[in-house]
């Protein structure tokens, strides 16, 4: 902005601050100007129309150099030079305040969706739609974590009668010979260097075990299981066709004060066997292990009746 | 030009600084921005004509941005603030247009 031009400049302005009427008038006149001569030199630009204002700074010559003046060069006028009036300031201050709430006004709309810009009546609406939303979330919550506990007791009592079964089918395995066992019992050695002992007193003496509460029983290493057979053969005798040689230890669980004194009855099954000019050690203890196993048969045709 | 530089800052000031605006304002601020848009666009209407008048601009930006969010506020207090925000954004979107038409007319005679 040049120094020299600012009176006029405020010339002017007041001019227009002061004769609105007379500034209505004479744009009438501007519109009458164009519409007959819509070619009117916009060539003496703003200049020399602003110094003219500014030099006679009276409404005659406003009147005179007015018709020249279109729309166009006052919004020129109007933006350069810049022009630090108190008008300008005044509406620089107001677009500063509009633009400011442009920009708010844009940037909330676009940060969080229509919630900050939302009337008292949205907004209950949309806590109500909230409130019953949540209302079904927890409803679905609490079955699902009734569910979730359902399942989990069930699974329990899955585990429960899992364990329960592999116990049990542990127990089987002992009786049945598929499973090792230990515990506390007898081993019962016959030494016969004589030949003396056959399948019959073998047999015997099983029998007389079991009867005494035996409850696992090996021969040297064939498991001696409810199904077992013993065959004569030449130099020995065959259990479940495994051919056992002498001596014959028999580990048996059981409890050993009652199965001790089974095997030593008079007319037990030691007095037999040494009648047969072999020698019958029992010896005590709180651990043997029966570990010789028998393979697991599945059934062909029985199936659980359960 | 220094009209034209404050709506730049502002703007700019605005994006940048990300004032809060009290929460009790909110609703009127989108209602107050059209009404202020409706002042400029007189404002700039009545340069073009020759009339403009820093005094009336001011009287007419503020009284059209008070008067705008105090129909809404009225509105709101009467149950029917959605439909009068509505009213109020179709009027002055046609002063708008007049005025956007006035202007188009001076600077491109068309």
């Amino acid at each position: 902005m040049s120094s020299g031009r600012e009176p006029g400049m405020t010339e002017e302005h007041h001019h227009h601050r002061h004769e609105p009427k007379h500034e209505r008038h004479e744009h009438r006149h501007d519109h009458k100007h164009d519409g007959r001569a819509p070619q009117e030199p916009a060539g003496p630009a703003a200049e020399p129309e602003d110094e003219a204002a500014g030099a006679s700074a009276g409404p005659a010559a406003a009147q005179d150099k007015a018709p020249a003046v279109t729309g166009r060069q006052r919004l020129k006028a109007g933006l350069w030079p810049p022009r630090l009036t108190r008008a300008q300031l005044i509406v620089a201050l107001l677009l500063f305040v509009l633009g400011l709430g442009l920009a708010i006004q844009v940037r909330t709309t676009s940060d969080n969706g229509t919630l900050r810009g939302a009337r008292q009546e949205d907004l209950v609406r949309i806590l109500t739609e909230l409130d019953n939303r949540s209302q079904r979330l927890q409803d679905e919550k609490r079955g699902l974590e009734s569910q979730r506990s359902e399942l989990e007791t069930s699974s329990d009592q899955a585990a429960e009668a899992l364990k329960q079964t592999r116990q049990k089918a542990r127990e089987l395995g002992v009786l049945a010979g598929t499973e090792a066992a230990q515990g506390p019992g007898i081993t019962l050695t016959i030494t016969d260097p004589h030949g003396g002992v056959e399948s019959d007193s073998l047999l015997d003496t099983v029998q007389e075990l079991r009867a005494a509460g035996a409850e696992a029983i090996q021969i040297n290493n064939v498991r001696v299981v409810a199904g077992t057979y013993f065959t004569d053969s030449g130099s020995g005798v065959r259990i479940d066709g495994h051919q056992v040689a002498q001596p014959y230890v028999v580990k048996v669980i059981g409890n050993p004060p009652d199965l001790e004194p089974a095997l030593n009855i008079p007319g037990g099954v030691v007095q037999t066997l040494e009648k047969e000019q072999a020698t019958a050690d029992v010896v005590r203890s709180q651990k043997i292990t029966v570990d010789a196993l028998r393979p697991q048969k599945q059934p062909d045709y029985a199936r659980s009746s359960q | 030009m220094i009209a034209v530089l404050g709506l730049v800052v502002g703007v700019v000031v605005g994006l940048v600084v990300r004032p809060v605006v009290p929460s009790g304002f909110e609703p009127y601020l989108p209602i107050a921005v059209v009404a202020a848009l409706d002042a400029v666009f007189g404002g700039l209407r009545a340069m073009l004509d020759g009339i403009f008048d820093d005094k009336v601009f001011v009287v007419s930006f503020l009284s059209n941005v008070v008067v705008a969010a105090l129909i809404v506020f009225l509105g709101d207090k009467l149950g029917v603030g959605a439909q009068l925000s509505t009213g109020v954004v179709v009027v002055l979107g046609i002063r708008i247009f007049s005025n956007a038409a006035a202007i188009r007319r001076h600077v491109f005679r068309a």
